[in-house]
């Protein structure tokens, strides 16, 4: 009997010591590893940036190839999916725009560019009314929706309803002034 | 002992980080709302020219002046101002006088663009480098108001600024240009007015504060910088604007009108005090105030203002009109499409009204169509 509760005293032990060292292995591996994902990370911002700078010189397709590349870095950076998206929104590469937009949302839900995004691909797909509906969502995303009531009135341009798009122009016109303090 | 000489420090650590970043945030503001105007440091820029050589501001920081020429091949005026500072180069490159044009044609430029910049540069002749300004970043940072537009930098600050190709002030600038080349003139050239840079410094950070909603904090400083330089007319009508913005009418009027009381010819002034009578309702006044304040030079505002103010007149052809002549001197201001906007709208024209309205939406916004 007594020889049974030692050997499960025994066997108690080498649990909890296989416990601690499967927790120090992965603190170990976590701390191993976070500088490659800090650096990765840091890697993938700077990507980011040059992106941008690309895009606004107007040389999307080099912009499309460093965003790629950023995505890679960090595949868990929405920010680079979105630029992607809007990216190819210019080339008119609408499926692969929506499919950016929605790997941005997929990581972070709020990212309401990414649905303005979406609705802006939409309307150029010629789908207005889904278009629409996702642009109502996306403004209730936006403390200051400027842009997603610029796609709304492009939407209501296009069936025709003008009095609704010089309301969304009117309003994009009007929280750009008040983000920026102008009233 | 230790203890306490340890908190202490860890307080006035406390405190130096708190100024420094209170301070910080005014700088910055002040900076991002100054207006360029005369005796304003000149933003350096590094822009590419019609051969792909980079070329920047502060590169010329050793000569006398440098003529900036915003310009544009769709503006008509443009050819002529590119001819003139060509003549005027060639005769003064060695005695200290850099000429740049810069164009804005569009945010992006296009093959056809390009081809056009370079062949008018062929057919005048051009000597002075010619710029490409992409997305239009310098035209902003500049606050070009009309094409074409010169600034005249000297000791990296702004000492003249000329919207449009006037009849009378291009002669004036010229005529600056060449004192400053060493020429001697014959007619007794008039000092050009520099506001002081105290009162300067008011404005800008009154102005901060008014962006920041702390009209408390703004009034006194525009008070201030009006009684250390009466004759600088930007608070006035800043205070003017805050007055409105305030729900205060009658002292924004009182504003206005004090300022036009010491220049009664300033084309800002009386831009601005023909918009707010124009939004009070005072339409005939604001027209007649408008009609002399086109006539001075080309400052985009006076046109659309006017075009606003007659056709909230009933003048709705020539309020067209005078829309295309903002237009024609600068495509690139929202207000332009907004108030016309409105005019359409009132008219219900909807269709029209929304293109507008859609076009100063993306302006504001930097999309690129």
């Amino acid at each position: 009997m007594k020889k049974h509760v030692k050997a499960e005293v025994k066997v108690k032990v080498k649990e909890k010591v296989m416990v601690k060292v499967f927790i120090i292995c992965i603190l170990y591996l976590y701390l191993l590893s976070s500088p490659v994902v800090f650096a990765q990370q840091e890697k993938a911002v700077s990507l980011y940036k040059e992106s941008v700078k690309f895009s606004e010189e107007g040389n999307i397709d080099r912009a499309i190839e460093v965003i790629k590349e950023a995505v890679n870095a960090d595949p868990n950076y929405p920010e680079a999916y979105d630029h992607l998206g809007y990216m190819m929104l210019k080339r008119g590469q609408l499926d692969e725009a929506i499919s950016a937009f929605n790997s941005a949302l997929k990581i972070n839900p709020r990212m309401r560019t990414s649905k303005t995004g979406i609705g802006l691909a939409l309307l150029k797909k010629g789908d207005l009314k889904g278009a629409e509906s996702v642009l109502k969502d996306a403004l209730t995303l936006n403390p200051y929706p400027s842009m997603t009531h610029y796609a709304l009135g492009l939407v209501y341009e296009k069936l025709g309803d003008y009095e609704k798009a010089i309301m969304h122009y009117k309003e994009g016109i009007k929280t750009y002034k008040v983000r920026i303090g102008k009233e | 002992m230790r203890g306490v000489f340890g908190k202490e420090k860890i307080l006035i650590v406390q405190a130096l980080v708190f100024i420094v970043v209170f301070v910080a945030s005014f700088i910055h503001t002040a900076t991002a709302q100054a207006l360029l105007q005369i005796g304003a440091q000149a933003p350096d820029f590094s822009l590419k020219d019609i051969e792909g050589k980079d070329i920047s501001l502060s590169q010329y920081a050793q000569k006398k002046a440098v003529v900036v020429l915003f310009w544009s091949t769709w503006s008509a005026k443009s050819p002529n101002a590119l001819k003139r500072f060509e003549d005027f180069y060639k005769k003064y490159k060695d005695r200290g006088i850099q000429v740049i044009a810069i164009n804005a044609d569009n945010q992006t430029i296009s093959n056809e663009d390009m081809e056009k910049i370079k062949n008018l540069g062929k057919e005048l002749d051009i000597t002075f480098p010619m710029l490409l300004d992409k997305a239009l970043k310098t035209f902003h940072e500049y606050s070009v108001i009309a094409l074409p537009s010169t600034i005249i930098v000297s000791e990296g600050k702004i000492t003249y600024e000329l919207p449009g190709l006037p009849l009378v002030g291009t002669e004036d600038m010229f005529d600056y240009l060449l004192v400053l080349a060493g020429e001697q003139l014959k007619k007794k050239m008039e000092p050009k007015y520099k506001p002081r840079h105290d009162a300067i410094a008011d404005t800008n950070l009154a102005r901060g504060f008014v962006k920041k909603k702390r009209y408390e904090m703004a009034y006194p400083l525009f008070k201030k910088a009006i009684e250390k330089d009466p004759k600088y007319m930007l608070p006035y009508v800043e205070l003017a604007k805050l007055y409105e913005l305030d729900g205060k009418r009658t002292e924004a009027e009182e504003a206005f009108r004090k300022a036009l009381a010491i220049e009664s010819e300033n084309v800002v002034v009386m831009s601005e005090l023909g918009y707010f009578l124009t939004k009070t309702g005072r339409t005939k006044e604001a027209v007649e105030i408008l009609e002399k304040a086109v006539k001075v030079n080309s400052y985009t505002p006076a046109h659309y203002y006017y075009a606003y103010a007659l056709a909230k007149n009933g003048q709705m052809e020539r309020a067209l009109n005078a829309f295309d002549s903002a237009l024609s001197l600068n495509p690139y201001d929202p207000l332009i499409y907004s108030l016309r906007g409105e005019v359409y709208e009132n008219g219900k024209m909807l269709k029209e009204s929304a293109s507008d309205y859609k076009k100063a939406l993306g302006l504001i916004l930097k999309i690129k169509e």
